[in-house]
């Protein structure tokens, strides 16, 4: 199956769908009134001459980008917790040398837990080049090694705060603060949906449960909640309240419905020109089709048997994460345009049991995601397709409680960490940047998350300058008020 | 050494010199320009030769001299120049292209403008003076006067850093470091630094070493070490013997501010608002009272008058949920319907004023613009719970039903503690309480301190700039968020001014000195870790005896309630043995025979009663002995409805304890430490000292921004009642015009200034701003009465009309810009909450207390929890930001961080799903059947028409009736067919949910 052209379709279709929606009132003044108000979103540019900015109406009509897009959707693996980057993608032999030696005071001020700082800490893990790019990936990673090729991994991200929450903010949404949108709000207020049946920003979390911050992680912020990611379950109902949750005889549904769009429209034939009423009643109709289409875009039954082997479904560790993978998949080849995977806890968060911890994690991960790159591939959904894997923050060189890799692990890291991007619009097996000897803090072609995100709306067509939205008289962007830069060097 | 600025070789090994000099801290290496007689031209370029006459010929120093420093910047001198602006240094010596200034020049983005550029030459000029290390006539070095030290450098570094430890609150081994004094005073070591010898002074000899500030326990105190510049800073200045200056005193602090310039001053809602004569109009049989004459004259002038008046009960239904946000019963429609004098309506105005709902429902509004919530938020994912944010909103729900004035409202809120001592007073009266009630309105924001690893400098500036930002634009109507960081792009805000504020506040909130908020375990048991930002709460009137009494009758209560829900949680796991049996003993069947008797006993024998053996087998085997919630879900389907139910009672029953008497309150403690602008927002980058005042551009006729005390021999700054006061002076342009637009624009769905929040440069111009003049001065004259307010904008002909849209109206008005019409409505979250409640008979009407607990479902579906009684409206449901009632959080109710002033509107599928497939909306339409069969019997006609009365306040239309008697009859027919029990109900209950679902109930003509 392959996607609408987006950038294309989005004029055409908004035109289109204007007219058959109004056809059946309002008279050619009245038309032209309207058409100039950008009611169902022909550009991003929202200020409509609207003294606060803001559109009119906002919906998730597919709009045009700021300039051809790389990529068409984005997949984004969140990994919770903070992986490792000097046991997965940044081999740090100096530390085999050193293992041992004290370096608490330098990382002092960094450490939550400092009463429990050890010494540098050597990586458990053997590395190996792989693919033609030579790329470093330990043997935590045996599939996703085989595809390294097509892999750009920056090792010389940085973010700004040494816990959790904070960060997590972050890396959603560009401050340590809640109550700003996250990426996936900001792009799909941007770009719309390709699919009215769908979502148009995924969440596929954890049946085990949700990651830190919970819901806030893809909560809309100060932008209209009609953009706020919508979580929908790998197991049980996939949304909140999709299918009655009472009884009653099945004959019941079509005379209710009957009766309701009855009503509807004497009500709205008896208030002409309230355009609100037409927005209502085709969200009662989004609401059907969700009901009938939500349930099969997200069923992996419907996939062949090799593809679901592929993803390790039907096994353990993988059956879950694999899921998610595949649905995800799914969704974006039905025009979904951002996906969002988490997994339950903090399986990154490698304090204690760094050996343990980190196989049992890539265990869980390393299947399924390699298969999601194969398969998109395949498809010919990857080249406009992004996806993108990592966490909050890295780790740090040092032992946290004493200093057998069994036993000890490592504390939260701000100062450098490594992921990874792969398919729309960036070069295939690229490392970029670099940390310094020990893994503690990037100090070349340094990327901050501020980058990062501009960096993703770059790939998406949106300009990170120009995806404003008027709040309070500031004119709102994702990059807040941070110096913000493309990473034009990691772009194919 | 020769020093040619035009030879670029020589140039740049001259900057290589530099560098390293500067490196090398020399400052006599280049003294001597050279022998005059081997380069005769080479005069260095200097500040006062060569580009003072630059900045002064180009009128840089009009706006950055020393009269205006816009953006903190002077250039008028060679020392406040090289100080740079309030993004730091603009002049790097011997880096033309680090340097701000030549960029700014450069790139034309100064002067301002555009009309004048500087000349090539010009611009050489500068590049080649800082090239040459930006020397002056009679400085011999840049570095010296940059790396001139004073007490406003080094004292902010010892507040960030030091005196949480050594300062106000602690001298930890005798040493208080927050000024030159105390510094050379010492402490139990010694003298904390010796006066030119930095090395030596035990101060930077600590920090160096890395020894201070502990690195064990920064994060305990919240304190980052220090970077090596900074100790450089201090080391310094105790070499250059620890200098002195006098700051040059804050003009705002008692004038006007010179930065804002008698122009900005004249912006529309800078000056005081002016009450205008009413225009003459053509329908003047349409002129209600004056607001009609504002609106019809401009409607008039684009060939409009007003829209047809609504019917009478259009009006009604509209009136009451826009009121009380509940619609009217059908007894009070009968009675209304009955009343045929001629003000019928102005009676039910008043009515609807009166009822208690009305607090409830405008104090909601409040509540949104200052964040009001019952937990933390910020950065921590925990949420905390605030158990004493209610009072808050109790405090606020009576002031609206009370008509409390809006002046005393503000000055209550603002500084409520500064208004009585009521530490000292010798009987506590209600007012006092009420007072220190009040001030939560400035402790609503999401605060995370209280936790240590989010309670460093940093995160205790996000709440009080949460504060300010809520201040500013809920009360003032201006944003001041941008000043935080940078001098207001389009308002004539300085950056002084957001610090003048965050000075003012400093006297309670200051992140040198702070307070946590109280920390809370869980909801059912509330453990104090800290005293928290909490104040007792005394009921007035009681003496000592009875309190102590009210105490011990509390404690007494609370211990009954603990010891039900003691024997309600081992009653429920007496219940829920066997499944927990059953679980095991599959488990076990799959392990060897060997094992399974002695995990059986394991699990068996209470953790305390076990032996050494099966302590080692339980801790070995914990993964496999561990039942969790889930797993017994995953055995039995109805465990899930059983274990909600259990959560529900365990929740309800722990609400019924009676709350600790605390207030979660915000006071003055007297002794606030220096405020400092910090450059670009960064806690640790400081800029020139700041006095408290107001922003600048407000003085049109104002008395000034003027501290006193308290009352005689206060502990009090007395800042923000300086605050309130000036806030409410009658003549205060923004005060009343901010107010009135915010009530204008609940009634009629927009503002006359459109941007609640803003009216600066930014915001919208008012649509008509005399009627917005006139409100305002209407406002004060009735003694900042808000129920005046409304009964003026209700019994408006404007309020009156229809919401019906013509194509004329749709043409030349098309966004009721000229209020032509009156809006179609949604309901608010809340409003179609409670109304489906109160339809469906399940409305419990009681007022106040702590907020009602909520059940999480595991898939995230949030539901209020129904006691004995019903439920209570939404207003008093727990508020907990991480957990919001997903029924008013689809129906766009916000995310309060930290406040809201206009709620946005979606219309999306959610929403569409939650009212037609969620079990609570059936239920209520269930219970709605059951009303109706109550109150109209079987008959189907009559429960159509008695469920249009209840529902939609008015008779069902011929058609509608038509169309629901034979769907009705459709469902009744199938529920036979399907052999459903109680058929008739059934077919009612289906009708009923569909007309909860309808456009026609949820939208409000």
């Amino acid at each position: 199956m392959s996607r609408p052209d987006h950038y294309g379709l989005a004029q055409r279709l908004t035109r289109r769908h204007f007219f058959e929606r109004f056809s059946d009132g309002i008279c050619g003044t009245a038309l032209a009134t309207l058409l100039s108000r950008d009611v169902y979103g022909a550009s991003i540019d929202s200020s409509d001459g609207l003294p606060e900015g803001h559109r009119r109406m906002y919906d998730l009509k597919p709009r045009a980008p700021h300039f051809p897009p790389k990529a068409k959707a984005v997949i984004h693996l969140f990994m919770n917790g903070g992986p490792s980057q000097m046991d997965l993608f940044d081999p740090k032999p100096v530390l085999d040398k050193h293992n041992g030696e004290a370096y608490f005071d330098k990382v002092a001020a960094d450490l939550t837990g400092p009463e429990q700082a050890g010494g540098l800490l050597r990586s458990p893990f053997k590395f190996a080049q792989h693919g033609k790019s030579g790329m470093w990936i330990s043997d935590l990673m045996p599939r996703l090694a085989e595809q390294a090729d097509r892999l750009c991994v920056v090792r010389s991200m940085f973010t700004v705060h040494p816990n959790h929450e904070p960060a997590l903010f972050v890396i959603h949404s560009g401050r340590t603060l809640p109550g700003r949108p996250s990426l996936g709000s900001w792009t799909i207020f941007g770009l719309g949906s390709e699919n009215q049946n769908l979502p148009a920003y995924v969440v596929l979390d954890d049946p085990l449960g949700l990651p830190i911050n919970g819901t806030q992680n893809w909560q809309a912020g100060f932008l209209p909640p009609v953009y706020q990611g919508t979580r929908i379950r790998s197991v049980g109902s996939p949304i909140l309240n999709l299918r009655p949750e009472y009884e009653q005889p099945s004959e019941f549904v079509e005379v209710s419905h009957d009766l309701l769009s009855r009503l509807d429209n004497i009500h709205k034939r008896n208030h002409p020109g309230q355009m609100e009423l037409d927005a209502r009643i085709s969200s009662y109709e989004l609401a059907a089709r969700l009901q009938l289409s939500a349930s099969d875009a997200l069923d992996v039954m419907k996939e062949d048997d090799a593809t679901r082997a592929l993803y390790g479904v039907g096994e353990e560790p993988t059956d879950s994460y694999g899921r998610r993978c595949l649905m995800a998949r799914r969704l974006v080849e039905r025009g979904v345009r951002f996906v969002q995977l988490y997994i339950n806890s903090q399986i990154w968060d490698t304090h204690t049991n760094l050996e343990d911890g980190m196989r049992a994690a890539s265990a869980r991960t390393d299947k399924p995601v390699a298969a999601l790159l194969q398969d998109l591939d395949r498809r010919g959904l990857l080249k406009d397709t992004l996806v993108v894997w990592g966490g909050e923050f890295g780790r740090m060189p040092i032992a946290q409680l004493g200093g057998n890799p069994r036993e000890s692990g490592r504390d939260h890291n701000p100062r450098g960490f490594s992921l990874w991007m792969a398919g729309g619009g960036v070069k295939p097996g690229m490392t970029y940047g670099a940390t310094d000897d020990l893994g503690y803090e990037a100090v070349e072609n340094k990327v901050s998350v501020t980058d990062w995100h501009a960096t993703i709306l770059h790939l998406l067509g949106l300009d990170y300058e120009r995806l404003v939205f008027d709040q309070n008289g500031l004119k709102e962007k994702l990059t807040s008020v941070f110096e913000a830069r493309v990473v034009k060097e990691i772009l194919a | 050494m020769s020093l040619n600025a035009e030879t670029r070789d020589e140039c740049s090994v001259w900057r290589r010199f530099a560098t390293m000099a500067a490196c090398a801290a020399g400052f006599v290496l280049f003294g001597a320009p050279g022998d005059p007689a081997k380069n005769p031209p080479a005069k260095p370029s200097t500040f006062e030769a060569d580009i003072v006459p630059i900045l002064k010929n180009r009128t840089c120093l009009g706006c950055h001299g020393p009269g205006l420093k816009m953006k903190e910047l002077n250039l008028s001198t060679y020392q406040t120049a090289l100080q740079g602006s309030e993004s730091g240094p603009v002049i790097v010596p011997g880096k033309p292209d680090e340097s701000r200034l030549l960029r700014m020049v450069k790139e034309g983005l100064m002067p301002p403008g555009g009309k004048i550029h500087l000349s090539d030459e010009e611009l050489g000029t500068i590049r080649g003076w800082i090239e040459g290390g930006a020397k002056s006539a009679s400085e011999p070095h840049a570095e010296a006067v940059i790396s001139k030290v004073t007490q406003d450098d080094v004292i902010p570094l010892m507040l960030l850093r030091c005196t949480v430890c050594h300062g106000l609150r602690r001298q930890e081994a005798g040493l208080d470091l927050r000024s030159k004094d105390s510094m050379l005073k010492g402490g139990k070591s010694g003298p904390a630094m010796v006066l030119g010898k930095p090395e030596e002074s035990l101060l930077v000899k600590r920090v160096r070493s890395g020894e201070m500030p502990p690195k064990k326990r920064l994060i305990q105190v919240g304190v980052k070490p220090m970077a090596p510049v900074e100790i450089d800073k201090i080391a310094r200045w105790i070499e250059l013997g620890a200098p002195i200056e006098a700051e040059p005193p804050d003009l705002a602090a008692t004038a006007a501010d010179p930065l804002v310039s008698q122009k900005d001053r004249q912006f529309w809602s800078f000056q005081t608002p002016k009450a205008a004569e009413p225009a003459a109009v053509k329908h003047a049989d349409r002129v209600r009272n004056p607001i009609d004459a504002f609106l019809l004259s401009k409607l008039e002038q684009k060939g409009l008058s007003f829209s047809p008046e609504a019917d009478k009960l259009t009006l009604m239904r509209r009136a009451y949920l826009d009121l009380t946000g509940l619609p009217p019963q059908p007894s009070e429609i009968q009675s209304y319907l009955a009343d045929k004098s001629a003000d019928a309506y102005e009676k039910l105005i008043d009515r609807l004023l009166a009822s208690p709902h009305y607090g409830e429902r405008w104090g909601r509004y409040w509540l949104d613009a200052a964040g009001y919530a019952d937990s933390e938020g910020g950065k921590l994912d925990a949420d905390h719970p605030r158990p004493y944010a209610w009072r808050y909103r109790d405090y606020v729900i009576q002031s609206f039903n009370d008509d409390k004035p809006y002046d005393r409202f503000l000055v209550e809120q603002i500084a409520g503690d500064e208004l009585v001592d009521y530490e000292h007073a010798p009987v506590v009266t209600k007012q006092m309480m009420d007072n220190l009630v009040a001030t939560a309105f400035l402790r609503m924001g999401p605060d995370s301190t209280s936790e240590r690893e989010v309670n460093f400098s940093d995160d205790r500036l996000d709440v009080v700039a949460d504060e300010i930002d809520v201040f500013s634009s809920t009360v003032l109507g201006l944003t001041m968020k941008c000043a935080h960081c940078h001098s207001h792009k389009y308002d004539p805000l300085p950056q002084r001014d957001y610090y003048r504020l965050a000075a003012v506040f400093k006297g309670a909130y200051d992140e040198h000195d702070w307070l946590q908020p109280l920390y809370i375990k869980e909801t059912t048991v509330i453990r104090t870790k800290t005293q928290g930002r909490l104040l007792p709460y005394v009921t007035p009137g009681k003496t000592p005896y009875e309190l102590a009494e009210e105490e011990r009758n509390r404690e007494d209560f609370n211990g009954e309630i603990d010891r039900q829900l003691v024997s309600l949680k081992s009653s429920w796991e007496e219940k829920t043995a066997p499944l927990k049996k059953k679980v095991l003993g599959e488990r076990f069947s799959k392990l060897p025979k060997s094992l399974q008797d002695d995990l059986r006993a394991v699990a068996e024998t209470p953790a305390e009663g076990r032996t050494e053996v099966q302590k080692y087998l339980a801790e070995k085997f914990a993964a496999t002995l561990k039942v969790s919630s889930s797993d017994l879900k995953g055995a039995d389907p109805a465990f899930a409805k059983d274990e909600e139910k259990f959560e529900s009672q365990t929740k309800l029953l722990a609400a019924k304890k009676i709350p600790d008497p605390k207030i979660q309150a915000l006071w003055d403690r007297g002794e606030p430490s220096p405020t400092y602008i910090l450059r670009r927002g960064s806690p640790s980058s400081f800029g020139p000292l700041v006095e408290p005042g107001i922003p600048s551009a407000l003085v049109a006729g104002l008395q000034p921004y003027q501290i006193k005390e308290p009352w005689p021999g206060a502990q009090k700054t007395g800042r923000r009642l300086a605050l309130a006061n000036w806030l409410v002076q009658p003549n205060h342009p923004l005060t009343s015009r901010v107010m009135v637009n915010r009530i204008w624009a609940r009634h009629f769905g927009e503002g006359i200034v459109k941007s609640l929040g803003n009216f600066g440069h930014t915001g919208a111009a008012p649509s008509n701003q005399e009627l917005l003049d006139w409100l305002s001065v209407e406002f004060v004259k009735q003694k900042w009465s808000m129920k005046a307010m409304h009964r003026l904008m209700m019994t408006s002909a404007a309020y009156r009309q229809g919401s019906a849209v013509t194509p004329a109206l749709e043409k030349i008005d098309p966004d009721n810009v000229l209020v032509s019409r009156m809006p179609l409505r949604r309901m608010d979250a809340e409003v179609l909450n409670d109304t489906m409640l109160q339809v469906a008979g399940r409305l419990d009407t009681r007022m106040f207390g702590p907020p009602d607990p909520v059940l999480v479902r595991d898939d995230g579906l949030v539901t209020p929890i129904e006691s004995e009684t019903g439920w209570r409206r939404s207003v008093y449901v727990n508020q907990r930001r991480s957990n919001l009632p997903t029924i008013l959080d689809n129906f766009d109710f916000p995310q309060l961080s930290p406040a809201c002033l206009a709620r946005t509107q979606s219309n999306v599928a959610p929403q569409a799903l939650h009212l037609l497939n969620n079990a609570t909306v059936y239920e209520l339409a269930d219970d709605f059947a059951r009303r109706l069969e109550k109150e109209a019997g079987s008959d189907a006609r009559r429960q159509i028409e008695q469920a249009y009365w209840i529902a939609l306040s008015r008779a069902a239309g011929s058609e509608e009736t038509r169309v629901a008697s034979e769907d009705l009859l459709k469902l009744k027919q199938a529920a036979v067919k399907a052999k459903s029990a109680d058929a008739d109900h059934k077919a009612l209950t289906a009708f009923c949910h569909t007309l909860l679902n309808s456009a026609a109930f949820l939208y409000i003509d």
